[in-house]
């Protein structure tokens, strides 16, 4: 079975490989001098011997069978027997543990942990520094961060979160469980007042991390807003600059449009004509899809007599992408141009064209 | 079909390498080794990826579907006698709690033992992929698990003990109330509520509000959408062309997830079906998509991998058949691109709906 790899997280796969099975076990056990202890199977174990184990039922014909180790099926007929009868110990507690080392993303063993930890009034704290580690090792499971999430309700102490993602977004700037859990953390518990420098430190690093800029709006949108106009002029600025260090940055002109759109790109006094100047030095099929949309925009504003100009130099704009800017999109731009002249262009004399596309594509309706 | 070879000999001549595949998806239902450990909870998506996989290449043939079917049911949460475990019905993605193996009710008490929605829906897909007329399912207790695991925001949990919760569980849910031809199982404008405040800044969908636009939740909302038949209610034609946009924008030369991310393999589906159900697919670029997915491609053993020289996985090699499905490869079979099964399981499942309603009793189609 070489090359079929799992869907989970590498490092899980480093550990499994370093992990005893129960052939090595025997091995070490004659060259262990210093350690004479060797590892036992639950069903050895004097302490357990009250618990009946209970292997996995897949019936005559399993599909999709995992060959698991002796150690591993081990744990887990344990594991099923706690279970079974919703034991509620110290030992279940310690089991889940080793269960987890196993199988990390086993949500009935996250899920029964927790009410162990409640049920035997356990130290959430230590919870924390344990789940911590975990999500060190395995930074892209939902569980464990499910798991922390309740630990820091219970504890209904966010102090550790902020640093403590930030260092795992050092490892992986795009980590999306992480940003998920940031942004939780930060509504819940309103942690706002740092976080702006936070992604402008993280876009320092990296201009090109669309996560820092989604969570750039986040913290905007959620504290001042982008109704004051001297916070739009601000984040146009912003972006403008971004734009010049690196002008091949889909996040940045993604940022501008998104936070104009609903206003009206046209609308805004002088942007035309900054984004039309950066076209000459700074280029990009971003730019040119902007300078688009404003056209488009101005269309639906403006009259009939302004409309033949601007159509005008939307169509070049769709041409420029289609025949060199942006050509993978080619066949888009050549539709959005059409769209655009059957809209607008009742005063225009038909070019021959390529073929109308089906009536039913939508595009063609009326503006809403 | 000629043109398009030799049009494919600027790029490397990659061959398709169907048989490849087959024996990649066969091997998939037999035995995994110990490393893919952190599948076993989601067992059940595995067997839909493979079954699945292979219904496109036209390669059901090889399976053996009664046992297959038997063990699917096997996996059901069946009611227990006094009916008081309803909430928690479903199915489930393995044994992996030690229920012992059934194929029929009634259920047995267990502390721990649910569905998951994801399994309910993969496990729905995966009967009607195998030819079942799903009267062995009991649509009562499905619907009835469904129900317990929406929230107020209009989300859904995995799992009624509770689990994270967001847009891919709601996809799940419309999917299940889709395939059961019943939408008691949840509140439609609640989770259009969530689906719309999950649309971000820049014209993609997070996994929930505030969060990173994403090609997989993109794909969820959109075909969430179209399964409740209320994608153009629940969305403005403005709405809609930037979204088209979004997506657009997303082939480098296969596609990404998320801007500035590299390109997978994977949103080849995720994001190609969601233009699909969009009607602007057409205007993408066909041979760049195909490229990239059999650059990723393992010639030795079969599937695909996200990226080229990684290993393959059973859920990118499904996905990988999937895209290339999209842009019409000779010899697969067409995909339903919001049920994310072939149109051939999917009139499978027409004709089962249509069998429910003439059934003089009005059968378990409840509400519509």
């Amino acid at each position: 079975m070489s090359g079929l790899e799992e869907t989970s997280n590498d490092l899980l796969k480093v550990k499994r490989d370093q992990e005893l099975d129960a052939d090595a076990d025997e091995e070490l056990e004659d060259d262990f001098l210093v350690d004479s202890t060797r590892y036992l199977f639950y069903r050895e174990r004097k302490e357990w011997a009250d618990l009946e184990p209970v292997p996995q039922d897949d019936g005559p014909n399993p599909v999709v069978k995992i060959a698991y180790s002796e150690k591993f099926s081990d744990v887990f007929d344990y594991f099923r027997a706690l279970l079974k009868t919703d034991e509620r110990s110290e030992r279940a507690l310690a089991l889940t543990a080793e269960a987890i080392e196993l199988n990390a993303a086993n949500y009935t063993v996250w899920h029964y942990r927790r009410v162990l930890l409640q049920s035997l009034s356990k130290d959430l704290r230590e919870e924390m520094r344990y789940i911590t580690d975990i999500i060190e090792e395995q930074p892209k499971n939902y569980q464990v961060w499910h798991h922390r999430r309740m630990v820091v309700e219970w504890l209904n102490d966010p102090s550790k979160e902020l640093d403590f993602i930030a260092d795992i977004l050092s490892q992986d700037a795009k980590n999306y469980h992480a940003w998920q859990h940031r942004q939780w953390v930060i509504q819940e518990y309103k942690l706002w007042d740092n976080e702006l420098e936070f992604v402008e430190t993280l876009l320092e690093e990296d201009v090109r991390n669309n996560s820092a800029w989604n969570q750039r709006h986040f913290v905007i949108s959620q504290t001042t807003g982008f109704s004051d106009p001297v916070v739009v002029e601000r984040e146009i600025q912003y972006c403008l600059n971004q734009i010049k260090k690196a002008p091949h940055n889909e996040s940045a002109w993604n940022y501008l449009k998104g936070m104009l759109q609903d206003r009206g790109l046209s609308t805004q006094p002088g942007l035309l004509e900054r984004v039309q100047e950066l076209k000459e030095t700074h280029c990009s099929p971003y730019l040119l899809a902007f300078l688009f949309d404003c056209y488009e925009d101005a269309l639906e504003n403006s009259t009939e007599e302004e409309q033949k100009g601007t159509l005008e130099m939307a169509l070049e704009i769709c041409q420029l992408l289609a025949e060199e800017k942006d050509t993978i999109r080619r066949e888009y731009w050549r539709f959005l141009g059409r769209s655009l002249k059957k809209k607008y262009g009742n005063f225009v004399e038909p070019t021959a064209d390529a073929q109308e596309p089906p009536a039913s594509v939508p595009g063609h309706q009326e503006s809403s | 079909m000629a043109e398009e070879e030799s049009h494919l000999e600027e790029f490397e001549q990659i061959d398709f390498l169907r048989d490849r595949h087959v024996r990649f998806f066969r091997r998939t239902l037999q035995v995994l080794p110990e490393r893919y450990a952190s599948l076993e909870t989601t067992r059940l998506t595995i067997i839909f990826f493979a079954l699945s996989g292979l219904d496109v290449l036209d390669a059901l043939d090889v399976i053996d579907r009664n046992t297959m079917i038997d063990w699917i049911y096997s996996l059901q949460v069946m009611p227990t006698e006094d009916e008081s475990n309803l909430s928690r019905c479903g199915f489930r993605g393995s044994s992996h709690i030690g229920i012992p193996y059934s194929m029929k009710g009634p259920g047995v008490f267990h502390p721990y033992d649910s569905g998951h929605v994801a399994m309910t829906y993969t496990g729905l897909c995966s009967l009607l992929i195998l030819g079942d007329d799903l009267s062995r399912v009991n649509k009562k207790a499905c619907l009835a698990g469904l129900r317990a695991l929406q929230l107020e925001d209009g989300s859904f949990y995995a799992v009624p003990e509770g689990s994270e919760n967001d847009i891919r569980f709601i996809y799940c849910a419309a999917s299940i109330c889709y395939i059961l031809d019943d939408w008691s199982g949840m509140d439609i404008e609640k989770a259009i509520d969530y689906i719309r405040g999950s649309l971000t800044y820049d014209n993609g969908f997070g996994q929930g509000a505030g969060r990173e636009s994403h090609g997989g939740w993109t794909y969820c909302a959109i075909a969430s959408l179209c399964l409740m038949g209320r994608l153009e209610e629940a969305l403005s034609q403005r709405e809609l062309d930037r979204i088209r946009r979004w997506c657009v924008m997303r082939q480098q030369n296969g596609f990404h997830g998320r801007p500035n991310k590299p390109v997978d393999t994977c949103y080849s589906f995720w994001v190609g079906a969601t233009l699909e159900l969009l009607n602007v697919f057409q205007y993408t670029n066909f041979d760049k998509n195909r490229s990239f997915i059999l650059s990723t491609q393992d010639w030795l053993v079969g599937g695909f991998a996200k990226w080229p020289d990684s290993h393959p996985d059973p859920l990118h090699a499904y996905l990988g058949l999937c895209g290339l499905s999209l842009i019409g490869e000779p010899d697969l079979r067409k995909v339903h691109p919001a049920l994310n099964i072939t149109q051939r399981a999917f009139e499978h499942l027409q004709q089962l709906q249509q069998t429910w309603r003439d059934s003089s009793d009005g059968g378990c189609s409840g509400q519509h």
